[in-house]
């Protein structure tokens, strides 16, 4: 039922050519990690008010309704259907646009439904202007879950990017407690693997695909 | 209205002790056969609203 309502809103996406993401905490199973939340929020990437507006037509065909008239500069606004809401997002998290890497690497969850690649993210659970411990306890979780999946370099180009590499340091601290305490391997991996990533620490932000593929070239040459 | 401010980071021990037993239960999980497909649609069903 529930599922219905996500799986109209990703198949109205597809059919209207819009990359289409779960976010929040419901896409954390997606990550081989699980937690009860209320919220379910999706993320489409539009370009224009005429391509949301035909969006939201689309979905009212389909008893998809929203009773704001949202703008392609907003956050986001919601969707009712019979049998639940969702929120719908115009941007991944509320510090931070989309841009052509981030949709190049969204991948299948299953059937329709897909998510972000796990290091975009990872940033926005820690870029989000309302950042709770609840945030940064996923983060710890998805890293623990996925630390031979993440692909660390690009995690830490996104963490300059986006200007929260320290923020990202303090959380990585606690694996030194628990490799020091508990002696923990999969701690210790975790911190190799972002010492490792600081290779290309002196990166700088890029605007697409193409510069980020030349500036890991430079760094590595 | 004031806009919210990001929580600083201050983590523990005891959050990472308790984040490794959380992504074990997911690992216990699927060892039972369960996917993660289906463990997000029963996610899914605890907020369904019957009408």
């Amino acid at each position: 039922m529930t599922n219905e309502l996500i799986n109209t809103i990703f198949d109205v996406a597809a059919h209207c050519k819009i990359p289409t993401v779960l976010i929040g905490g419901f896409a954390l199973p997606a990550y081989n990690v699980a937690r009860t939340t209320l919220d379910i929020d999706i993320c489409i990437y539009i370009k224009s008010q005429d391509e949301l507006e035909q969006f939201i037509e689309d979905l009212k065909v389909l008893n998809i309704l929203t009773k704001q008239k949202p703008k392609i500069n907003q956050d986001l606004f919601t969707v009712f259907g019979k049998f639940g809401e969702a929120e719908v997002w115009l941007k991944p998290c509320d510090s931070f646009q989309w841009d052509a890497q981030m949709v190049e690497k969204i991948y299948k969850f299953y059937a329709n439904v897909f998510v972000l690649a796990v290091e975009d993210y990872i940033l926005t659970k820690l870029a989000r202007s309302d950042r709770s411990a609840t945030d940064i306890s996923d983060i710890l979780q998805i890293l623990i879950a996925n630390k031979d999946k993440i692909d660390w370099q690009y995690l830490f180009f996104r963490l300059n990017w986006i200007g929260l590499e320290n923020d990202f340091r303090e959380i990585l601290k606690v694996f030194t407690l628990d490799f020091d305490k508990n002696g923990r391997t999969i701690s210790e991996e975790i911190l190799n693997k972002f010492k490792m990533s600081k290779i290309l620490k002196n990166s700088k932000p890029v605007e697409n695909s193409n510069d980020y593929q030349k500036n890991l070239r430079d760094e590595w040459e | 209205m004031k806009k919210k401010e990001r929580a600083p980071i201050h983590v523990t021990l005891s959050d990472v002790e308790r984040a490794y037993k959380k992504v074990e239960e997911f690992r216990r999980l699927i060892e039972r056969g369960k996917t993660p497909e289906q463990i997000f649609k029963d996610l899914l069903k605890l907020i369904q609203v019957d009408k």
